[in-house]
């Protein structure tokens, strides 16, 4: 039975009142020519309230006439006159048809790149080479090659240890793991020396194992054997070793700066100017004029692109363009200002190379003047442990063996 | 009334499918389905006579309405106050 009336409801019914003296009939007549009639009320007197369904609301009709009853319609439900509302408005419908097609049509297509590296590390040009391995905005998703686009970018970048593509809505995730430049592990086994790795005057020398080549207060260059991987006994002759040490030298970090001392600057001034732009995929469409009103400005682009979900992002976004109105100022140092600015930003510069601050022994300023720059140099001296262990290449061996 | 016949005495098939026996079942106090009737004799907010093959059946209650029509079935709900029963004498 509810399923017949939910039928009713899609075909169309009509909630009508009957007035009469014969309603008993009415109702009688109804169910015998089989018309579906449901929910009857008699209301006090001689009205009575009935749903029928349209197809047969006509013959109904015809019964009440021969009755004499009146009739008369309430309500009209169903979907035939829910749609007859809208037969009014076709250009809404039509539009309705459209922006769900579309809607349907552009969630198959990739419409955002988003790459995630982890630890938040930052990888250069990581977007540049995951456009030109062929993942791009506005491609169809069942056509992208996962493992062919991963294996290019691999390719094309050897400072990855892993990429993986997510296709997520119309969102692609490309995860990448930052390969960590690890040092070169040499096996216990393996014969060694240890070499410096940079240039400096050694303070301590400690060879726990191997034969140590250099005295404290020697001046070495990069890449010179500290300690080598031999060992001479009495008994035993030349032996290679696994090389063991520590050396320590002063090492010098030098770094050499020209500051002018006229500069010209460019300041805010603190006004600025927000234009709109609508962006769909390439096609742009704007809500100002071109031409600034400002002479010299910096302009700061902010897109945001419109999403549905989280991971349904559609090829319309937003730009926000700021642009910051600038003047120029040229400025005068004096030689001490200009002085303390150069030595001030080597100083954080080469303090950034080093690792232990602990370390510094000291640090030494240089300043030339000229009528124009003033040419600043800055020296600090760290004690750093400099030995790196090194692999005696395979030849050695095999002369040793065949002496 | 039709008699059963040995058949349908052995399938054990319910009464009212075979015969124009009419079937009332009650549901709780305010639902009342009618199986198996004739016509509606009278109909009113409070009372409702039906007919069928083999008597009138009466209703009193309050607020009563005929929520679904069918060719051979009636619901009826509404406070239900009594039943009755008018037999057709047998020919």
């Amino acid at each position: 039975m509810s399923i017949r009336v939910l039928l009713k409801y899609i075909l169309g019914y009509v909630k009508i009142t009957v007035e009469g003296y014969y309603i008993e009939r009415f109702i009688n007549i109804c169910t015998t020519s089989k018309i579906l009639i449901w929910n009857l009320k008699r209301e006090k007197g001689i009205k009575l309230h009935l749903n029928i369904g349209i197809q047969d609301y006509y013959r109904a009709i015809k019964i009440a006439k021969k009755l004499k009853c009146k009739v008369k319609i309430e309500k009209k439900r169903g979907l035939p006159f829910l749609l007859n509302r809208y037969r009014k408005r076709k250009i809404f419908v039509i539009a309705l048809f459209v922006i769900l097609i579309a809607l349907y049509t552009s969630s198959n297509y990739i419409w955002n790149i988003e790459i995630r590296v982890e630890d938040n590390m930052q990888l250069e040009n990581i977007l540049e080479d995951v456009k030109n391995a062929g993942l791009k905005t506005g491609l169809k998703k069942d056509k992208i090659n996962i493992e062919e686009i991963t294996n290019r970018i691999r390719l094309s970048r050897d400072d990855i240890s892993w990429i993986g593509i997510d296709l997520k809505g119309t969102n692609a995730i490309v995860k990448v793991v930052k390969a960590k430049e690890a040092p070169e592990i040499i096996d216990e086994k393996d014969y060694c020396n240890i070499v410096a790795q940079k240039s400096g005057t050694i303070t301590r020398i400690i060879a726990q194992n191997g034969t140590a080549l250099v005295k404290p207060g020697d001046e070495v260059q990069e890449g010179q054997v500290l300690i080598q991987g031999t060992m001479e006994g009495k008994y035993t002759g030349t032996r290679y070793v696994h090389s063991l040490g520590e050396v320590e030298a002063i090492v010098k970090y030098e770094k050499t700066e020209k500051i002018p001392l006229k500069k010209e600057e460019n300041v805010k001034t603190g006004n600025k100017e927000e234009k709109y732009q609508i962006k769909i995929n390439n096609f742009q469409i704007n809500f100002y004029k071109t031409l600034s009103k400002f002479k010299i400005y910096d302009t700061i682009e902010e897109e945001k692109k419109f999403k549905i979900f989280s991971n349904l992002y559609l090829p319309i976004s937003v730009c926000k363009v700021t642009n910051y109105e600038l003047e120029e100022n040229s400025k005068n140092y004096t030689v001490e200002e200009a002085t303390e600015i150069g030595t001030q930003k080597l100083e954080q510069e080469i303090e950034a190379e080093i690792q232990n601050k602990e370390s510094i022994l000291g640090k030494n300023a240089n300043v030339n003047e000229t009528p124009e720059y003033v040419e600043v140099s800055v020296t600090y001296e760290v004690i750093e442990n400099i030995g790196m262990q090194e692999k005696i290449e395979e030849t050695y061996d095999q002369t040793e063996e065949k002496q | 009334m039709k008699k059963k016949n040995k058949i349908e005495r052995m399938l054990e098939i319910p009464e009212e499918v075979y015969s124009n026996v009419p079937k009332v079942t009650i549901t709780g106090f305010n639902e009342l389905i009618l199986e198996n009737y004739k016509g509606i004799i009278e109909y009113e907010e409070f009372f409702a006579s039906i007919s069928t093959y083999i008597g009138v059946i009466n209703i009193n209650g309050y607020n009563l309405n005929l929520e679904k029509m069918t060719n051979d079935d009636i619901k009826i709900t509404g406070k239900i106050e009594s039943v009755e029963i008018d037999r057709i004498e047998e020919v």
